[in-house]
């Protein structure tokens, strides 16, 4: 039985309380701090308390059956919109904000008895593939201190490997889930843009960014999902559906053709990383699938177009944080509205950040626009189409490594935003297509967590889930493969 | 090089984004590493009447053209930094640099 499913029976049957979860949380919290991990930002043991008392009053009051997630700790990525916790995006200039509204996401966990357990360590407005550019410190990872835990949802990810939460949000851009689940060990689902309402997500690329969620097991993450999702009126570009049923259990890949695109597996992948795929692959054939080998021609620009996209939307979407109407001031001595203006940003703003603002400032400016974003735009159609072509030429779903390697040490890439950025290559064209995608753990390689990636059509999640279930079935993540 | 120690000063200034003299060395080496890679578009064989990219579902779903209270749990007094008689404080908006 997975986690979630575990202790909300166990809540709802009264084998243990809502109190003894999180009073429980509340020590894995307190080891976690402990042993270093900085994967938690704000959380309470007041607010715990408070939680427990809601809980058990709403289960009192209310059905079984419309507290599907009673008593389950979920760890927050802190650009989730809070009422009692911060929401900081761990940044300076958003140090201490505590938001006057709720994430949709975080209210509909909470009504589905679900609490908060703590608001989680990320990359500064999420930008950044190490959780490395945190202003609150660098996450490390839960099995390899000296490494990282990806990013940038790598609070949330670290989480859930430790076994503090067995289940979290983060949030997608560029791949902000799928990468730090495959660097820790856990599962990671990116869904349809749309699937999941926005609303309350400190907005960054407003094309790209998806609530997203990680957990120990496909069941897990799914349940957390089909609760997360279904349109919502506070945010337009919510798709007018209802939330995800959660998939049928299947324990086979039969009648499901799966699509492996030449541009995923280069001839210099990491070694590891190839012989888990390859072990997959032979696992994929032996419950049923048909592998099939297909080409996504623009797949080597999806960097490129995703790092132009990327810093125009965040140059855009970042003006807001001005040091006048909340957060962090700065230049109070400045006698000059654009003074404070910059002051507050130029302090305010981590390296990473400012270097984006400064890109995107650059692409979109006059005599640059055609030639950067226009032709970035242009590209994105082309990198869509691709995608649409393999899965109308009877592909279901298409299977790739996460990452082109292994969690990497802290400091091997801060010094190098391009290389950075290319830890990202297998999991921006999904982003940038808008398609769902997950991260399942399918292996080891000299003990580091490797991923392998599902992508599907626009809300077949479903269908997406069920095979990564089948999967989850048959290889043991634990296992060396080399 | 694409961007020079000008260009950092003339997008650090659109983006209201001060930047200290001894980051603008640096910068300028960080922001020509990166608009180098992603300028292999330019290269890239995008053929002629190629739509750009809109995301989300064809048509979006508006809320009934109503006005409501904004659902705020605190008020904007607790969260200003500086905040008199119901109105931001601010320093005032001098002259920009070429206006009269």
């Amino acid at each position: 039985m997975s986690a979630v499913r575990n202790i909300s029976t166990a809540v709802l049957s009264g084998r243990t309380t809502a109190r003894r979860v999180t009073e429980h949380t509340e020590h894995l919290l307190r080891r976690a701090d402990q042993r270093g991990l900085n994967a938690a930002l704000d959380w309470s043991p007041e607010y715990l308390s408070r939680e427990a008392t809601r809980i058990t009053r709403d289960a009192v009051r209310g059905s079984r059956d419309a507290m599907p997630l009673a008593g389950v700790p979920v760890a927050v990525k802190d650009n989730l919109a809070t009422l009692d916790l911060p929401t900081t995006c761990a940044s300076r200039i958003l140090d201490g904000y505590i938001s006057p509204f709720e994430a949709t996401a975080v209210t509909r966990l909470r009504a589905a008895g679900a609490f908060v357990a703590c608001k989680a360590n990320m990359d500064e407005f999420a930008m950044g593939s190490s959780t490395e550019w945190s202003a609150f410190g660098r996450v490390q990872h839960p099995d390899f201190p000296d490494r990282v835990p990806g990013g940038s949802s790598g609070g949330s990810a670290a989480l859930v490997a430790a076994g503090v939460t067995p289940v979290a949000l983060g949030s997608e851009t560029g791949g902000s889930v799928r990468q730090p689940a495959s660097f820790c060990g856990v599962v990671g689902v990116k869904p349809t843009y749309g699937r999941v309402s926005r609303y309350g997500l400190v907005a960054f690329g407003s094309s790209l960014d998806c609530i997203s969620v990680f957990g120990e097991k496909v069941d897990d993450a799914a349940r957390l999902l089909s609760i997360i999702s279904g349109h919502d009126p506070l945010d337009a570009t919510s798709a007018d559906l209802p939330p995800l049923a959660l998939p049928a259990p299947r324990t086979d890949l039969k009648g499901i053709t799966l699509g492996l695109p030449d541009e995923y597996f280069p001839a210099d992948l990491h070694p590891g990383v190839k012989a888990a795929l390859d072990q997959a692959i032979a696992q994929a054939k032996s419950l049923g699938a048909t592998i099939k080998r297909v080409s996504l021609p623009h797949a080597r620009y999806s960097v490129p177009t995703y790092y132009i996209v990327n810093p125009a939307e965040a140059a855009a979407n970042l003006a807001r944080f001005d040091g006048v109407r909340y957060g962090k001031r700065d230049g109070g001595s400045q006698v000059d509205l654009r003074g404070l203006y910059r002051a507050t940003r130029g302090t305010g703003f981590g390296p990473e950040v400012r270097r984006r603002i400064l890109i995107g400032t650059y692409v979109l400016s006059a005599g640059y626009a055609d030639q950067y974003y226009h032709q970035a735009m242009k590209m994105r159609t082309l990198i869509t189409r691709d995608f649409t072509d393999a899965f109308g030429g009877g592909v279901d779903l298409l299977l790739t490594p996460t990452t082109p390697t292994p969690a990497f040490k802290a400091g091997d890439k801060t010094d190098d935003p391009v290389a950075m950025y290319l830890a990202d290559i297998f999991v921006a064209g999904a982003s940038l297509a808008g398609l769902p995608a997950l991260s399942l753990p399918v292996g080891r390689s000299e003990g580091l967590p490797i991923g392998m990636q599902l992508i599907a059509p626009a809300f077949a999640e479903a269908k997406m889930l069920a095979a990564a279930a089948a999967f989850e079935g048959v290889l043991d993540p634990r296992r060396e493969v080399r | 090089m694409t961007i020079g120690k000008d260009d950092v000063l003339h997008v650090a200034k659109l983006a209201e984004l001060k930047v200290a003299d001894h980051e603008v060395g640096p910068l300028v080496h960080q922001l020509n590493g990166i608009v180098d890679f992603v300028a292999q578009l330019a290269s890239a064989d995008i053929p002629e009447g190629t739509p750009e990219f809109t995301v989300g579902p064809a048509q979006v779903t508006l809320r009934a053209d109503v006005v409501a209270p904004v659902p705020l749990n605190r008020s904007p007094e607790r969260m200003a930094p500086d905040w008199q008689d119901g109105f931001y404080v601010v320093p005032r908006l001098s002259h920009q640099e070429g206006e009269s």
